[in-house]
């Protein structure tokens, strides 16, 4: 495990609920590490599954998809499709022994600026801990 | 001719690689092109090289060729330039297949220096992934006597193995005379020699020599292949029986480095008929091969991409039924290059035959109607 | 209980007759099935009963997966007369799931399919090759036996029994290929045809025993092969170890029946690297594979296609670096759709998982 190891981290984020969370967690001023980068998107559901790979082997060490909460979405379905693209990008990840703990997808919803600091705090922490994606380094990719 | 000799012990191939690693370290050039064998060890991929150490993982004359130089270029570079100059080592096929690209505007040289090597010829790829211990051997086995039996059939007639349109050309036959000859063909090559204050005005006729020698060996070998081939699939029946294990995979056209539609025209909506036009054809006929157009895709892409065919041989090696693609393909590429006296890949000053023209030409095409029937004109 | 067509030949005799009479007495107006033309073997679409004596419907031979070129001539309107098709099970299921994603139209089309004993890989078909395996190979059908030559995929093939068919003829599981031909009537139209032949039509019942054992055999090879491979162990280095010799032919891709896309993304300009790319990851690594994305477009095909791999194996066949890429299909797609609970091309009437959704679900995947 390398020493100041900084994770860098893709959030592919819903513009209408946890995009907002984002705003608002940072309205409020509260702390949080910097390490995610945000990708805002009309809604979850756009998150074509490829841009999810393609973040973790071009050496993203995690990928966080978050939109709003199923039910709540703007366009009403877009999040349930992306509830069953995650759990088929995970599935494959885990049948070809690619760390799938490195993807997360989690509902946030727009005033829910506390929820977003906490959920990506944690990843940041658990990315940190895990050690950087072996994606980054390699040649024959 | 005039070119630098390098006094080796033993290994070409080390004594390139020290240089190569030169150039980076005195930041001539900021990156290098060069195969490298994979890390299962059981092929060979081409690698972008920054990092001068991994430069002793790199081969300056592999035993297969699994992915086409003129591809790899084209992925580099086709969408523009990086910014650094940067050292490209192919064979001399994949070098001519680059300078085609270029002229078809999917591969940019303007950063690019162009480093060809003598090559012996390839080992098929599915000979060498049987055994690939066996297959470095017998490459060895074939660079020492030039005239191997186990390379791919396209490379046993070829004589466009040395000297090319590239910046760089290293001449290595003969370099187990202890001498390596680097010959400088443009200004880029002479640069590249004068940075490292490398003397190319010495007599290579040693090397030379050798070269004329096998050229015209492979001369005449070229046309043994040719005669016999004529022979084999001449005439429509022939050409049928030939391609008649086909499976319209499109293989050949997606290894092929010229081949660069996006959309093969044979892969697009303009085959995709609707089916009164089968079954109609199989009502005239009898029956009728599903998917049929096996012949029409062969010769048409033949008819698209044979102007700048370089005999590389990657579409036989890529066919899944073993059908003597590449055979076929130069066959036809000789008679069509030499009507217009065109050798692809020598110079990207040559136009492709096909953009450009000449007002008073090609007579002997026009009217064959009226001499060939004695037609009286009124 | 079903009725079933007895024809009083072998199999391969049987099923031939009953082609021919069903294109003289104009069922149809066509019928697709291998041909072997002086030792070569293609699918063809013949219209000529006299033709039917050169087939060989039930050779062990797939040149590409049929459903990819029925597709092809169904993709605007269905076929504008009524043809019968002679393909194996896989084939059939590889056409259902293009039905289900508009790229072509079961109409018209008389589907026969049989108990498949599988298919021998395509170098097996060259020079005619396949006709020194061939009487090998029935025995073993007789013997209900797994040929160590076959394709991988086939080996482990458990859907191996047709659905969807108009007719099934009792191939793999039939000790009696040689004395009798015995087709399965799934279909009232199947029945219409059935009689409009010479052929004995009865009710019965369908001893499934060595259909069972044949079962049991294939998943132990199933077992076998995954335990073997260990794909879920392979890791990002396993990956790039096996795709190392990859060359970015797409091959695989194009030889996929579910592969439709007439631009694959992997194709396209937006994959491409532009230079700043370049620089970047040369920056990154110190080195970087071209042409880049050689693991990447395999996942990406995984995560595309998986949920409706039919398991075929045309991919490792058309393969020119000899990649064990159907193991790796197989058993990527196999997680995939038990994790939905989907036999893709069983039931035309359920949506592909990917396309829809229940209302509460997965609650497990939200962290």
């Amino acid at each position: 495990m390398e020493e100041n190891f900084e994770p860098r981290l893709v959030g592919f984020m819903c513009r209408w609920c946890t995009y907002q969370a984002a705003d608002l967690a940072g309205t409020s001023r509260m702390k949080y590490p910097s390490n995610l980068i945000p990708i805002k998107v009309l809604c979850s559901s756009r998150v074509d599954p490829l841009w999810v790979l393609i973040a973790f082997m071009r050496g993203a060490d995690g990928v966080l998809v978050a939109g709003c909460h199923p039910g709540d979405c703007h366009y009403q379905e877009g999040n349930y499709h992306t509830r069953r693209r995650f759990v088929l990008v995970k599935n494959v990840f885990d049948s070809l022994g690619l760390e799938s703990e490195r993807l997360r997808l989690s509902w946030i919803s727009a005033s829910e600026g506390r929820k977003f600091v906490e959920v990506t705090s944690e990843f940041i922490k658990n990315i940190k801990e895990k050690g950087p994606n072996p994606a980054k380094k390699a040649i024959f990719l | 001719m005039r070119g630098a000799i390098f006094k080796i012990e033993k290994d070409f191939d080390k004594e390139i690689r020290n240089f190569l690693k030169k150039t980076i370290v005195k930041k001539f050039f900021g990156a290098i092109l060069i195969p490298c064998k994979v890390p299962a060890n059981d092929s060979y991929a081409y690698l972008l090289i920054r990092d001068e150490a991994l430069i002793e993982k790199a081969s300056i004359l592999p035993p297969v060729m699994p992915i086409q130089g003129g591809r790899v270029l084209k992925s580099f570079t086709r969408l523009g330039k990086i910014d650094a100059k940067v050292a490209v080592i192919m064979r001399p096929c994949e070098i001519r297949a680059s300078i085609e690209l270029s002229k078809l505007e999917q591969v940019d040289l303007t950063n690019v220096t162009l480093i060809s090597v003598d090559c012996p010829g390839v080992i098929p790829l599915s000979d060498y992934l049987e055994d690939p211990v066996k297959g470095t051997d017998t490459f060895k086995e074939a660079f020492k006597t030039w005239e191997s039996d186990s390379v791919r059939e396209l490379c046993k007639v070829c004589y466009n193995f040395t000297l090319t349109g590239s910046d760089l050309h290293i001449g290595i036959l003969g370099s187990e005379q202890g001498n390596l000859f680097l010959i400088p063909v443009s200004e880029k090559g002479r640069n590249l020699l004068d940075f490292f204050n490398i003397n190319y005005e010495n007599d290579i006729s040693s090397w030379e020599n050798i070269v004329k020698k096998k050229e015209d060996e492979r001369k005449i070998k070229r046309k043994e292949f040719r005669e016999n081939l004529r022979q084999e699939i001449e005439g429509i029946d022939n050409l049928l029986k030939t391609f008649s294990d086909c499976l319209n995979c499109h293989n050949c056209m997606r290894v092929c480095p010229i081949c660069y539609c996006r959309q093969c025209f044979f892969d697009s909506d303009a085959l995709n008929l609707p089916s009164t036009n089968y079954i109609k054809r199989a009502e005239n006929r009898g029956s009728i091969k599903f998917p049929p157009e096996t012949l029409l895709f062969h010769l048409g892409r033949m008819s698209h991409m044979i102007t700048s065919c370089v005999s590389c041989g990657s579409c036989e090696d890529a066919c899944p039924v073993s059908l003597p693609i590449s055979r076929v393909f130069s066959f036809v590429a000789e008679n069509v290059q030499n009507l217009f006296n065109y050798v692809p890949g020598m110079s990207v000053k040559d136009p492709v035959p096909t953009i450009t023209y000449e007002e008073e030409e090609l007579k002997e095409f026009e009217n064959p109607y009226i001499e060939t029937y004695n037609i009286q004109r009124m | 209980m079903s009725k079933t067509l007895y024809i009083d030949e072998n199999v391969n005799d049987g099923i031939k007759k009953f082609l021919r009479c069903i294109l003289e007495n104009g069922k149809v107006k066509g019928v697709l099935t291998l041909i072997n033309e002086g030792e070569k073997i293609a699918y063809s679409l013949i219209s000529n009963p006299e033709l039917i004596k050169y087939t060989v419907p039930l050779y062990p031979i797939m040149p590409l997966n049929a459903a990819r070129s029925l597709s092809h001539i169904t993709l605007s309107e269905p076929i504008s007369e009524p043809i019968a098709v002679v393909i194996k099970p896989c084939e059939i299921r590889a056409f259902i799931e293009l039905v289900k994603r508009s790229q072509g139209s079961v109409e018209n089309i008389f589907f026969i399919s049989f108990t498949c004993g599988g298919v021998y890989p395509i170098k097996m078909n060259v020079n005619g090759k396949i006709n020194e395996k061939i009487d090998n190979f029935w025995r073993l059908i007789e013997k209900n036996e797994i040929d160590a030559d076959l394709r991988a995929s086939c080996k482990v093939c458990k859907e191996f029994i047709p659905y969807n068919t108009d007719m099934t003829i009792f191939l793999a599981g039939n000790k009696e290929i040689n004395n009798q031909c015995r087709i399965f009537l799934n279909t009232d139209r199947a029945e219409d045809f059935a009689e409009s032949t010479d052929g004995n039509i009865v009710q019965d019942k369908i001893n499934t025993e060595l259909i069972d054992e044949l079962k049991v055999k294939r998943l132990e090879e199933r077992k076998k092969l995954f335990e073997d491979k260990k794909i879920e162990k392979l890791g990002l280095e396993g990956l790039i170890d096996i795709f190392g010799r990859c060359i970015s032919c797409h091959a695989c891709g194009n030889a996929c029946p579910i592969c439709y896309c007439s631009l694959c993304y992997f194709d396209s300009q937006e994959s491409e690297y532009k230079p700043v790319d370049y620089e970047s990851e040369l920056e990154k690594r110190g080195a970087i594979r071209v042409p880049p994305n050689t693991v990447t477009y395999q996942v990406g095909r995984l995560i595309h296609v998986g949920i409706s791999c039919v398991g075929c194996g045309c991919c490792e066949d058309v393969c020119p670096s000899e990649i064990q890429l159907s193991t790796i299909f197989i058993k990527g797609s196999e997680s995939i759709q038990e994790k939905f609970n989907y036999i893709p091309g069983k039931n035309p009437e359920e949506l592909i998982p990917i396309s829809t959704f229940d209302i509460k679900e997965f609650p497990e995947v939200e962290t």
